[in-house]
């Protein structure tokens, strides 16, 4: 078998590209799924039934269907039902912040719910209101319990947004894809896209271990 | 009146119970509890674990709502709603068996907390405020450490300084002392016992019989829910009326 790896090199720049869309992916859908998560864990411990419950099926519709389907449902399904067709990044960032918004919802929920009631009557005692309460002194705790988990999920979200290259969002994975079938270097572009992921995924990964050393189990 | 500071009973109430009842589902935790909080009194509850003590001060402060009779704080009934309870708890300072220090705080951070957050007093002026009650405390090198570097006795000086950092009119002690190694326990009793004297209005629940009996001006006797003796220390400690509190006494080992 002959090997021509020169194909990397010539389309590095598109590559690169690629690697640049992925990162934004994972970092937009990041930064909607943290508070999307804050407000779907306060919304389930609101006291309010119709919140809860809406918090709730929100969290076991997305939490337990393929990402793959809600891609493709958001990407076909979406302009018809509301009426609006955005770009697929746009589609793509839609797909993967409900999915990850309904982990990081079931994390956060489990980061206030192991704060201990005693820290909150506290801040009651001293006459803050529930949210103060909340926002003072079970969050800032609850953060630095969650983090190690919100880490994970990073980077389980930094691989699976080559998930929507199905939609043809110009991410690395559609990107190597769209190389290989236009040269049919197929090895090549898969062993690049292998070495750019993982180069980029192991160093979070070891960040993630390390961050979970730090706070996994302080009280 | 080893201490000069005793309150004539003479002196306006502060707190007033009135036939106080709290259940737990089933569970009667409190019961028909009748007593009064006079002006920078000092008020012990005593009584084996589980009676109501507790309860009473959670009660008072509404972090539990009570299921009849009234509590009135300076002659007006306590709000039954969440709302209503909050601005009361902003007169009220409570310290917990287990200190309840924000752990994600520095010291300052936490004498701080009430005042920026609650009545939203500039920084400097929470500090400065802080600073004082630190220093009263005892604890004016701590104020950048973080509680868990600190021992119990001086996070639990900590606690009362937050808590008197909302200038409260009345303390509320719950147990202050019970989660403390031993050693510990004078420089809790002390800051309590000093702020006594200043004329803090205060009520605590302890098993701190040599405390109760030096510091308190009414001793209030707790059992299964039921206030069953009140009185002033002299009488609780030296001649108990009923059998019950005698028995609860000699069993701490209390020989008067």
């Amino acid at each position: 078998m002959n090997l021509d790896w020169s194909v990397v090199w010539r389309n590095a720049g598109a590559l690169v590209d690629g690697t640049e869309l992925t990162v934004a992916l994972a970092v937009l859908t990041m930064l909607i799924a943290v508070p999307g998560g804050i407000v779907l864990a306060l919304m389930r411990l609101s006291g309010s039934r119709l919140l809860t419950g809406a918090s709730a099926s929100f969290v076991e519709l997305f939490r337990n269907l393929p990402l793959i389907l809600v891609i493709y449902t958001a990407y076909y399904v979406m302009p018809i039902a509301i009426g609006v067709a955005f770009s697929p990044f746009v589609t793509g960032l839609v797909a993967l912040s409900l999915n990850v918004s309904a982990y990081n919802g079931e994390t956060f929920r489990a980061g206030i719910g192991s704060i201990r009631k005693g820290q909150s009557e506290a801040a009651f005692a001293l006459g803050m209101s529930r949210w103060q309460a909340m926002r003072e002194v079970v969050l800032p705790q609850a953060a630095r319990r969650v983090l190690p988990v919100l880490a994970s999920t990073w980077v389980s979200l930094f691989k699976d947004t080559s998930l929507v290259s199905v939609i043809a969002v110009g991410e690395l994975a559609y990107t190597a894809m769209r190389i290989r079938s236009q040269t049919f270097r197929v090895l090549e572009m898969l062993t690049a896209m292998a070495a750019i992921y993982w180069a980029l995924g192991y160093p979070q990964a070891k960040l993630v271990d390390w961050l979970h050393r730090r706070l996994g189990v302080s009280e | 009146m080893s201490d000069g500071h005793r309150q004539p009973i003479s002196a306006p109430p502060v707190l007033v119970y009135r036939g106080v009842r709290k259940l737990f589902g089933d569970f009667v935790a409190l019961s028909d509890v009748s007593m009064e909080v006079r002006k920078e009194q000092v008020v012990c509850l005593i009584g084996p674990s589980g009676s109501g003590k507790s309860t009473l001060l959670r009660c008072t402060n509404g972090l539990e709502l009570i299921d009849g009779g009234e509590i009135r704080l300076d002659g007006e009934a306590l709000p039954r709603d969440w709302n209503g309870m909050r601005r009361v708890r902003q007169r009220m300072g409570m310290v917990f068996q287990n200190f309840e220090l924000f752990p994600h705080k520095t010291v300052l951070g936490n004498v701080t907390a009430g005042p920026m957050t609650v009545l939203r007093m500039r920084r400097k002026d929470a500090e400065a405020r802080a600073m004082a009650l630190l220093d009263k405390v005892g604890l004016a090198d701590k104020t950048h450490s973080y509680p868990a570097a600190l021992s119990g006795g001086q996070q639990q000086r900590v606690a009362i300084a937050r808590a008197l950092a909302m200038e409260p009119t009345v303390m509320l002690f719950d147990e202050p002392t019970s989660a403390l190694d031993p050693e510990t326990i004078g420089e809790v009793l002390n800051v309590m016992k000093r702020l006594a004297e200043e004329g803090m209005t205060m009520i605590v629940v302890t098993h701190e019989m040599t405390f109760a009996r030096r510091v308190a001006d009414w001793v209030v006797v707790f059992e299964r829910g039921t206030v069953i003796e009140q009185g002033p220390p002299e009488q609780i400690f030296d001649a108990p009326l009923v059998a019950r509190t005698r028995e609860f006494l000699s069993h701490l080992g209390w020989a008067g």
